[in-house]
Parts: structure tokens; C-alpha cells; sequence
């Protein structure tokens, strides 16, 4: 086990790397500068250049970047924050995009796992016919459609939310009332595929042998299902959920930018668009380093949910 | 025998199934009655409604199942007017089953001991020190070895037999009076087989509960059985002993079982009997015998009006229009005839 830890690290430190060399690649060869104030001297400009070495050719600037990243130094951010350690604006945006996803993740799991339940075991009833169509809905309609809805419905015409995220640092009534409609639309997808995942697993479940089994030997219904049948769909289900806990991580770019969000989505795309490339980089790292653990986490996790795996996995 | 108490009768039970082509009749008025304390083999191909009619006694037929008529009495109390509630009540503890695949019928999450003790901490008012205890001198009773540690072990770990056994085991939990085994023995291997159906025999000699025993397997018939149903096309055609079954069979559809078995005498060169043709497609129950097309010793009757239950004996009955009185006497198979002899100077040789 601790074997397959430790490969699973190492292949993780080499996609990481891999991820940042392209990504680097990629963000150099962007058009334009960091410095675009027309009115500055030309000497001026060609100094600043100089000190965050943009002149020389791209393979040296790559060495720099490799020399610093390893030695865990991501710098500092030029434009959007400037002089601040990059890992500092991290650290400062990571809480606000938490809050907004943990209410979406509260949302989503449990819904999702509910309608899923329902959906299945009223297989082919009006109950499921709604959930299916919703499902589809949600899934087929790209979160920032609804987030353009329900700013346009619920909080323009009906007043009913504010429009854009309250500025409280604390968690306040006014801040939780303007979270519902980000919350919402960052939710929707989610509970769709939740829902889309327990319903299929469920009803496989329920048409299993081990259900008549447990009806014959005297459980009702009910007493089947929760023991049996949705014990064992849950198994499958973790290969959905554990990554949702990790992508609140990391927030989402869209849905950040149209509510005004300040969080880690937003502040990728104003690196990006600010050029401003530690930042650009650094973020990217994180989202990397994010989506790489959850998997890993997930495979893991299989071993301790899964008996077959924990128990017959340590001949 | 015949005086002893019945604990189940069925009597004209039909059973359809609504499809997207049409009406399936898979059971068409079967009638059986099944005594304390004996084995009752119901026998016949696939499709020809012998687990449905089990199924309907559980009362765990499919959603698309209708019962159309007729009745399964159990105590007084007909079976078929039940809810699923009222059958909760009942299954487990009254009327248990064993199901074909030990391969998935086991939760596969679930630990075993655990598995055994659910349905006793649900159904009687037991500790959880109690029914471990019980668990414990179960899976002791259906041989397996060292159940305290076996106790907390999953289902992967066990062998397919092992599993059959711990599916006896669950179904034994909370003492039924009844065991409905459906195939028990097909997904297992030859010497496998024959340790579960000394099992299943000892069980039930020990503890004096009532079997039926659905199988397409003759061979295994004859080994557990105290009296047999052949049925085809969702109708018993031959009920009697097991003597009066393997020996003096009157039905065609049984000669024809019988004959295209093979036995210890059969070597490599011999020709079994096939039956020709196929069983009837149930959407469309037949008029007359259903096994008629495919009968060689068809009458003309036997197109146009089904065979009523001939009287051979107290015990034995079979719905064929060779038994009566008018009928031309047709002999057995010549095959069939020889086996039956060579079967019963090896009894007689046994019995010395």
C-alpha cells in the first residue's frame, strides 16, 4: 500500500511538472507586455524588463522559473497585486471562494443523493419522468446560462436576492442572502450528475440478487433498500463526490466573475488578462495540484470503502 | 404419507405476465400439496413456470406478474391475497428460499455474520449476543469450518460452495417451516453439488421442515426427493413418488426426460434421446395437450382437448390421454424400458 502511495506521488510530481513546463510555454508566448504605460520612457521600460529578465530568450527565462519554482519560490505577482507573494493572494482569495462552495456542496450532495433515491425507486413513475427531465436540463445548460437567469428573474425582476455578492468580510445575513443565487448556480450541475449516478446505481442495486435475498429472508422493503441496495450504490457514488470536495477548491471562473466573487476563479482570469504571469502560473499549479489529489484520494478511498478491495487487496 | 399434515397447498394457481408482445402465461393451473417433513422435486425445462410458481409462494413475483387465479394456502390464510407487508411477516421466519447463484445473492459489502443476523434481530426479539450465538451454531450446522473467524468475513472470501452454504444458513435464520430451493445447485460444481444436496437432505431430516425442490436435473431428483412434479408449459403433467416417477412413468413428456438422461450405463457411443422441437411459446397457450407437437405417441385428441389428471395410484397422477380406458396401449420407450429395468436390479442389488 505504501508502495503504490509513494509511485502514485512520484507520477503526481511528474504530471505537476509536466502541467507547469507547458503552461509556462504557453503563457510566455502571449502576446504584448507587462509594461503597456505609453507614456513611459523607452530606457524605463527596457530596465523593468530586464529585471524580470523578459528580454532574454524564452529557454533562459524557462531555467529561471524552473531554478525558483523547485526551490518552492513562486515569486511575486507584478500587476494585480503588485510586490505581494503570490502565495500570499492565494491564501487571501482561498477563503472567499470556500465559503460560497462549501453552501453549493451542502446543497448538491444531499439533493443530489435524494432525487437519485427517488428517481429509482420510482423507476418509470411521474416522480421519475420530472427528475430525469431536470436532470438533463441541468446538465445540458452550462451553469453561467443560470446564473444569467436567476440574476435576471430572481434577483433584477423579482428583487427577491441581491444581484451581485455582498462585500462583509463576515459571514452576515446580508452576505448569506446574496450567496443564494451564486450557491444555486454553481449547485445545479452537480445535483444533476449526483442525482444521474445514484438513480442508475440504485436501480441496478435493487434488481440485484442479493435484494430478493434479503427480501426472502424476511427485511421489508424498506429494510432492503437502506440496508442493502443503497449501502451498496453509495460504493460507486464516491468516485463523483470526493472530487466535488475538492473542486471547492478551486471555485469556479465563471460563476465568480458574473456574481463579483473575489475569489480564486476571478482572480485567475485577472491574472491572465493582466499578464501577469507568477500569478497565472501559480494558480495553475494549484488547480493542477487540486484535481491531481482528488484523484489520488479517490483511488485510496476505494480501499477503504470497498471491503473487496481493503481486505482482498492485502494478499 | 398421505395422511400426514399439509403445510402448503396450491390449488389453480395461473399466473400471467403482461409483455410488450402480449400476455405470457407462465403458470396455468397448477395444483400441489406439500406435507410436513418431506421433499417435494418440482421438475421441468426452463420457462416451463416452476420458479414462477415459487416465487409467487414468497411472494416476490416480478412487478409485471398478475396472478390470475386460483390459491396458495399456508395456514389457513391464502398466499395470494397477501401484501407485501403481511409477507414480510412470513418470509424468513415461516417460509424461506435458496436461490440458484450463491454468487451474487450474498450482499457483497455486507459481513457474513452479519448478513445471517440481520433478519433474526428484525424479526424475534433477540440480543445481539443471542442471534451471534445462533449465527455461530448455524454456520457450525452447514459445515462451516471455524465460523468465529469466518464470522467477520465478506463474501469474496468464500468459495462458491461456502456461500451456498452461508445462503442456507441465512435462510435457516429464523427457523422456517418451509424451504423453497430453487436450483441450488446449478452454479456449482459436480462434488460440490453433492455435499450441498447431503446438506440440504440433512437439514431437513434434522429439523423436520418441508422442501420443494426446483431443478431441471433428474439425477439430483432422485437423490432428494420424496415425491415429484414434472411440469411443462406451466402445468404439472405427472406428480407421484419417486419410485413411481423413475419407474412406472406414464407421461410422455416424463418418458422422454427420463430417457434423454444420461446415466452411469451410458458410454460414448450411445445416443440419447432428444425430444424434438421446442417448448411452446407461452403467448399463445396452446389448445389441448401443450406437449403434443412434439409428442410421438400424439393422438388426435390430443390436439384439441386438454388431458384431465389420470388416477395410477393414491399417490400417482398424470394428465395424459394415453391412461384412458379408451386410449391404445402404448408401451415406454424400448430405451427407457431397459434403463428402468437395469435401475431396479441395481436397487435390488443395493438393497442386499
Amino acid at each position: 500500500m505504501l508502495r503504490y502511495i509513494v509511485q502514485r506521488l512520484i507520477a503526481m510530481a511528474i504530471t505537476l511538472f509536466i502541467i507547469i513546463s507547458i503552461s509556462f510555454f504557453i503563457i510566455h508566448s502571449m502576446p504584448g507586455s507587462i509594461v503597456d504605460d505609453p507614456m513611459l520612457p523607452e530606457d524605463v521600460k527596457l530596465a523593468i524588463e530586464d529585471k524580470y529578465h523578459l528580454n532574454d530568450p524564452l529557454p533562459v527565462q524557462y531555467g529561471y522559473f524552473l531554478k525558483d519554482f523547485l526551490s518552492f519560490n513562486f515569486g511575486t505577482s507584478i500587476k494585480v497585486q503588485p510586490r505581494v507573494s503570490v502565495f500570499d493572494i492565494i491564501k487571501a482569495k482561498l477563503p472567499i471562494t470556500l465559503q460560497v462552495n462549501i453552501f453549493s456542496l451542502i446543497l448538491t450532495v444531499p439533493v443530489g443523493i435524494i432525487l437519485g433515491i427517488v428517481a429509482a425507486l420510482k423507476k418509470n413513475r411521474a416522480a421519475d419522468h420530472i427528475i430525469s427531465i431536470m436532470v438533463i436540463l441541468f446538465i445540458s445548460v452550462p451553469s453561467f446560462v443560470f446564473a444569467a437567469l436567476l440574476q435576471y428573474f430572481v434577483a433584477f425582476k423579482w428583487g427577491l436576492a441581491p444581484i451581485l455578492l455582498s462585500t462583509d468580510a463576515t459571514l452576515t445575513w446580508t452576505k448569506f442572502k446574496s450567496m443564494i443565487l451564486p450557491v444555486l448556480a454553481l449547485s445545479f450541475g452537480g445535483i444533476a450528475t449526483i442525482t444521474r449516478y445514484m438513480r442508475a446505481e440504485l436501480c441496478e442495486a435493487l434488481n440485484s440478487e442479493y435484494m430478493l435475498l434479503a427480501k426472502t429472508k424476511g427485511l421489508s422493503q424498506v429494510q432492503a433498500t437502506v440496508r442493502h441496495a443503497i449501502r451498496n450504490s453509495f460504493i460507486p457514488l464516491a468516485n463523483i463526490i470526493i472530487p466535488m470536495f475538492f473542486s471547492i477548491l478551486g471555485g469556479s471562473m465563471v460563476i465568480e466573475n458574473i456574481f463579483g466573487i473575489p475569489g480564486l476563479g476571478q482572480l485567475s482570469v485577472s491574472s491572465i488578462n493582466a499578464l501577469d504571469h507568477p500569478l497565472t502560473i501559480a494558480t495553475l499549479f494549484f488547480y493542477s495540484l487540486i484535481s491531481l489529489l482528488s484523484i489520488l484520494v479517490v483511488d485510496l478511498s476505494y480501499g477503504i470503502i470497498d471491503p473487496r478491495i481493503r481486505i482482498g487487496g492485502r494478499k | 404419507m398421505k395422511n400426514r399434515e399439509k403445510v402448503l397447498q396450491v390449488k389453480n394457481l395461473y399466473i400471467t405476465f403482461n409483455t410488450f408482445s402480449g400476455k405470457v402465461h407462465g403458470v396455468r393451473g397448477v395444483n400441489f400439496d406439500l406435507h410436513k417433513g418431506e421433499t417435494l422435486a418440482i421438475v421441468g425445462e426452463s420457462g416451463s413456470g416452476k420458479s414462477v410458481t415459487n416465487k409467487a409462494i414468497m411472494g416476490i413475483l416480478s412487478k409485471n406478474a398478475n396472478i390470475e387465479d386460483g390459491q396458495i394456502l399456508y395456514k389457513d390464510k391464502d398466499l395470494t391475497k397477501f401484501s407485501d407487508k403481511q409477507f414480510t411477516k412470513i418470509r424468513g421466519s415461516e417460509i424461506s428460499m435458496i436461490f440458484q447463484d450463491p454468487m451474487s445473492s450474498l450482499d457483497p459489502v455486507m459481513k457474513i455474520g452479519k448478513q445471517i443476523m440481520e433478519a433474526m434481530l428484525v424479526k424475534e426479539n433477540i440480543s445481539k449476543a443471542e442471534a451471534k450465538e445462533k449465527a455461530l451454531n448455524l454456520m457450525a450446522a452447514v459445515g462451516i469450518p471455524e465460523p468465529e473467524k469466518r464470522f467477520n468475513q465478506y463474501p469474496f472470501q468464500f468459495s462458491g460452495g461456502m456461500r451456498q452454504r452461508i445462503v442456507i444458513a441465512i435462510a435457516l435464520a429464523c427457523d422456517p417451516d418451509i424451504l423453497i430451493c430453487d436450483e441450488p445447485t446449478t452454479a456449482l460444481d459436480v462434488t460440490i453439488q453433492a455435499q450441498i444436496l447431503d446438506l440440504i437432505k440433512e437439514i431437513q431430516e434434522e429439523r423436520q421442515i418441508s422442501v420443494i425442490f426446483i431443478t431441471h436435473d433428474l439425477g439430483v431428483v432422485a437423490n432428494v426427493a420424496d415425491r415429484v412434479a414434472v411440469m411443462y408449459a406451466g402445468k404439472i403433467v405427472e406428480t407421484g413418488t419417486v419410485d413411481e416417477i423413475f419407474y412406472n412413468p406414464q407421461h410422455p413428456y416424463t418418458w422422454s426426460l427420463l430417457a434423454s438422461m444420461p446415466d452411469l450405463d451410458t458410454d460414448a457411443s450411445d445416443e440419447l434421446l432428444v425430444i424434438p422441437g421446442t417448448p411452446p411459446n407461452m403467448l399463445y397457450p396452446p389448445k389441448g395437450d401443450a406437449f403434443a407437437p412434439r409428442n410421438r405417441y400424439a393422438m388426435k385428441i390430443d390436439f384439441k382437448k386438454e388431458p384431465p389428471m389420470f388416477k395410477v395410484s393414491d399417490t400417482h397422477y398424470a394428465a395424459t390421454w394415453l391412461l384412458h380406458p379408451d386410449a391404445p396401449k402404448v408401451e415406454k420407450p424400448e430405451a427407457l424400458t431397459r434403463r428402468i429395468e437395469k435401475q431396479k436390479e441395481r436397487q435390488v442389488a443395493d438393497n442386499e
